[in-house]
């Protein structure tokens, strides 16, 4: 009754919650660190501290606009945690692929930032949407950026990108440096995107030209949750 | 510690240019550096006391910058510090020379006793070396 389609998606999808969740922990924690810096600095200057250049009234309204700017920042990181605690809610629903692009480019934003690679996530011009498990879809495309943003060498910008394609979408990684072949290894071993949505990968160019992107067509239903969802209870081993 | 020059490398920017100006305040010469590079092009140009230095950073991290300044600059003592501290971080630090390894957030005043201690080893206290 679709534990086969499961069992991995379980186990790839706590690493990446692990992983996720500790990467916007940091985040969150530089944002408190800075505002306990800042607000240490405004007690220096109420302390009679002098600070250079603007009087202690003006530099303390400018203290105070920089830990707005931080508690809005913060508040970012928070509604990604908040989204991507939703993501799991339901295995079955309608939803936009853009915001699940959207959500997969915000969660890989740190590990692009520490990886020195400019990352830039175009949402699809009008929405795609797809029937199925958002959460499933969402670690299969971070999955793929992850791949990529490792591959990156001198260029170091990679492009997320999608559009309407057949009855479902295709969507591009596009890496500014050539791929290199291991690559293929490490898509394919992203089984989560391939047991519950049946996403087929292609590179482009294809070996043994160098690849410079992953392209990803996803189906409009996932045939996953077709199989899981018949009443029948026929097994599909391959999820297909 | 009149005439101290510390180095304070993290690559959140408005972290360092707090710290930097909080310990101006205190009449510590501080520069600040928001990434590895930076730090050894700092290192490069002029001498400094302390090099205070986050682990974790774009490029090279702080233990790469760590190994560096043990090689080109021995003389300088390094504080390590880290947003979720765990022993093998600090283990490693160790092992590579630094005198103290501090947890975000760091209390400057705890930072400046720990970089007191990390110039002025004679009379430090017992976490300073």
């Amino acid at each position: 009754m679709g534990h086969d389609h499961r069992r991995p998606l379980q186990r790839e999808g706590v690493l990446f919650f692990g992983d996720v969740i500790a990467g916007l922990s940091h985040e969150l924690s530089n944002v408190f660190n800075i505002i306990n810096e800042i607000a240490g600095l405004q007690e220096d200057i109420v302390g009679g501290a002098h600070p250079k250049g603007a009087d202690a009234a003006d530099r303390l309204s400018e203290l105070a606009g920089r830990i707005k700017a931080q508690v809005e920042r913060g508040e970012t990181f928070n509604q990604f945690l908040h989204s991507l605690a939703h993501s799991v809610d339901d295995d079955d629903i309608a939803f936009d692929l853009g915001d699940t692009l959207d959500l997969a480019g915000s969660l890989a934003a740190r590990p692009a930032r520490l990886a020195r690679v400019e990352l830039v996530v175009h949402r699809p011009e009008s929405p795609v949407t797809l029937v199925g498990d958002p959460f499933a879809l969402l670690l299969t495309i971070f999955g793929l950026i992850g791949v990529v943003l490792d591959a990156a060498d001198s260029e170091r910008r990679v492009e997320v990108s999608a559009a309407p394609h057949g009855n479902g979408a295709r969507l591009f990684v596009t890496s500014a440096d050539p791929l290199p072949p291991g690559v293929v290894d490490e898509v394919a071993a992203l089984e989560t995107g391939r047991l519950t949505w049946g996403v087929v990968h292609t590179l482009d160019p294809q070996p043994p030209e160098a690849p410079r992107r992953i392209i990803l067509d996803v189906p409009a239903v996932a045939p996953a949750l077709k199989a899981t969802t018949d009443e029948e209870g026929q097994e599909d081993p391959d999820g297909n | 510690m009149d005439d101290l020059r510390l180095l304070f490398v993290d690559d959140e920017e408005e972290l360092v240019s707090a710290v930097v100006e909080r310990l101006e305040l205190r009449g510590i010469d501080g520069v600040g550096a928001t990434s590895g590079d930076e730090a050894l092009d700092h290192l490069r140009e002029g001498s400094f006391d302390v090099v205070v230095l986050d682990i974790k950073m774009p490029g090279i991290g702080g233990l790469e910058v760590l190994r560096t300044i043990n090689r080109r600059h021995p003389e300088v003592k390094v504080i390590l510090m880290t947003g979720h501290g765990s022993a093998k971080d600090s283990e490693i630090g160790r092992r590579l020379g630094a005198v103290a390894y501090l947890e975000k957030p760091v209390d400057l005043e705890d930072l400046l006793m720990t970089v007191d201690q990390a110039v002025n080893p004679e009379g430090g206290g017992p976490d300073g070396a």
